[in-house]
């Protein structure tokens, strides 16, 4: 598991852009601090999608009052927050 | 004894009529003079009425079948168990080039088991309801199930493509899929309207509610679901389905909202959903949604809706017909707008609503809630 996190953001990246190719959009050129759902790139569903999968990759489970903006807004906020969660759990 | 109804005759120059549908089920009660169905040619459409009171004992003639004037479109008895006699069908009713006669009885058990006659080898040149058993035994239970009340539209066996292929198993997701397009198929009389309307209000509402509450996820869908939910307590009637021939008004408001996880098509439900508040439902369907999306659904979650929110925004679709759940008459058909306008429909089930309640409802539905 990566603890670093670039390599957080780097991976979480790419699930985006993956999950961005499905409806025809291109991700690759998302910057570390856009705030996701802002940028029109996934939709709500790809956001289910890539919350879904965060939450299994990460093995960090979540409650629903933590998906919010602050937590998991951007590439940033998302790998800090792994960081932070397997901290607390440690 | 009972007492046949004959297909009567609608102009003299056609001998044959479509039987366009039914107005009572096998085992009701009708009054001398009822209405039972319609006929239709070409140039009419005509009214087949009970010439007297009794209960329908059962169809000869079924909705879509061409048949011979002159011929037993259904039977009539003082009592509901009174038995259908094994008479020679009019020989005009076995169809073009039908050598053999089929029993009255024999074409009743066609019907329930959705066979054609055609499938079934006659006894001694005639298709009688021992030669219809003994196909249905052959074949090793293959063939259609009975249907229910023998009111559905006879659908012929389907013998399989002639063209080289292999056979796939479908997984769990497909297999309820296909039982849900069979419902529609078989047991729903579907409809659709639409309505156009403007997308600003509700992409503002939506935008407003996100930013006041923090949230990750556009709330655009399930705020309009929320509302759909609201509909339903001016309107319990878009919240219902038809059994032996009455509105069945559910209590619960479980919602079914579909989504698309990976290639399943899942119709993931929020139960109860009229006790929550807006804020609530947003979040109940969240995590709903996002079990989904990660495979997990709970049981209580894949079934048991009473009516349904579907879009197909995400692939830029601007018009879908979306299939009825079982069991549920209202369907919303949310697409992707353009120029600031979008159509938002429905598909329901008409024998629990008209048209007019359906356009009613889509209004309120395309109408957000004032900010608060």
């Amino acid at each position: 598991m990566l603890l670093d996190k670039d390599a957080i953001a780097a991976e979480i990246k790419a699930k985006i852009v993956e999950i961005a190719a499905q409806t025809g959009d291109d991700a690759s050129s998302l910057e570390m601090d856009e705030i996701i759902p802002a940028t029109g790139l996934i939709d709500s569903t790809g956001l289910l999608e890539l919350i879904a999968w965060y939450e299994k990759h990460y093995a960090i489970p979540l409650a629903q009052e933590e998906i919010n903006i602050d937590n998991l807004g951007s590439l940033t906020r998302m790998a800090e927050f792994v960081l932070r969660k397997k901290q607390a759990a440690a | 004894m009972a007492t046949p109804v004959y297909v009567p005759r609608i102009n003299n120059n056609d001998d044959e009529v479509k039987i366009l549908g039914f107005e009572v089920v096998k085992g009701a009660k009708v009054s001398a003079d009822q209405i039972l169905g319609q006929i239709e040619t070409d140039k009419a459409v005509m009214d087949v009425t009970a010439p007297e009171a009794g209960y329908l004992l059962g169809f000869v003639g079924q909705p879509e079948e061409v048949v011979k004037v002159g011929s037993v479109l259904l039977w009539i008895g003082k009592t509901a168990e009174e038995e259908i006699p094994e008479m020679k069908a009019d020989p005009g009713h076995d169809g073009a080039g039908g050598a053999s006669q089929t029993t009255a009885k024999a074409r009743l058990l066609l019907a329930r088991h959705g066979l054609s006659v055609d499938a079934v080898p006659p006894i001694n040149g005639r298709v009688t309801v021992e030669a219809v058993e003994r196909y249905l035994a052959e074949s090793g239970g293959k063939v259609g199930a009975p249907r229910r009340g023998g009111e559905a539209a006879v659908q012929p066996l389907d013998p399989g493509p002639n063209v080289a292929g292999s056979v796939v198993e479908l997984t769990r997701e497909e297999k309820g899929m296909a039982s849900t397009v069979s419902w529609h198929r078989d047991f729903a009389v579907p409809g659709y309207i639409e309505i156009e309307y403007d997308t600003a209000p509700w992409v503002e509402y939506a935008k407003f509610f996100q930013e006041q509450k923090g949230l990750l996820m556009p709330p655009l869908l399930p705020l309009m679901a929320w509302r759909l939910i609201q509909v339903v307590k001016e309107m319990p009637r878009i919240n219902a389905t038809f059994v032996h021939g009455k509105r069945y008004e559910y209590q619960p408001v479980n919602l079914g909202f579909t989504i698309q996880a990976g290639e399943a098509l899942y119709l993931a439900v929020v139960r109860e959903s009229q006790q929550l508040d807006e804020l609530a439902f947003v979040n109940g369907l969240g995590d709903v949604l996002r079990r989904a999306a990660g495979h997990n659904l709970r049981e209580s979650e894949t079934s048991g809706a009473t009516i349904g929110f579907s879009s197909m925004e995400r692939w830029k679709v601007t018009r879908h017909v979306p299939i009825l759940p079982p069991h549920t008459s209202f369907m919303v058909a949310h697409a992707a707008g353009h120029a600031g306008k979008a159509v938002l429909g429905a598909s329901y089930d008409h024998r629990v609503l008209n048209g007019g309640q359906v356009v009613s409802a889509l209004k309120k539905i395309a109408t957000p809630p004032k900010h608060q």
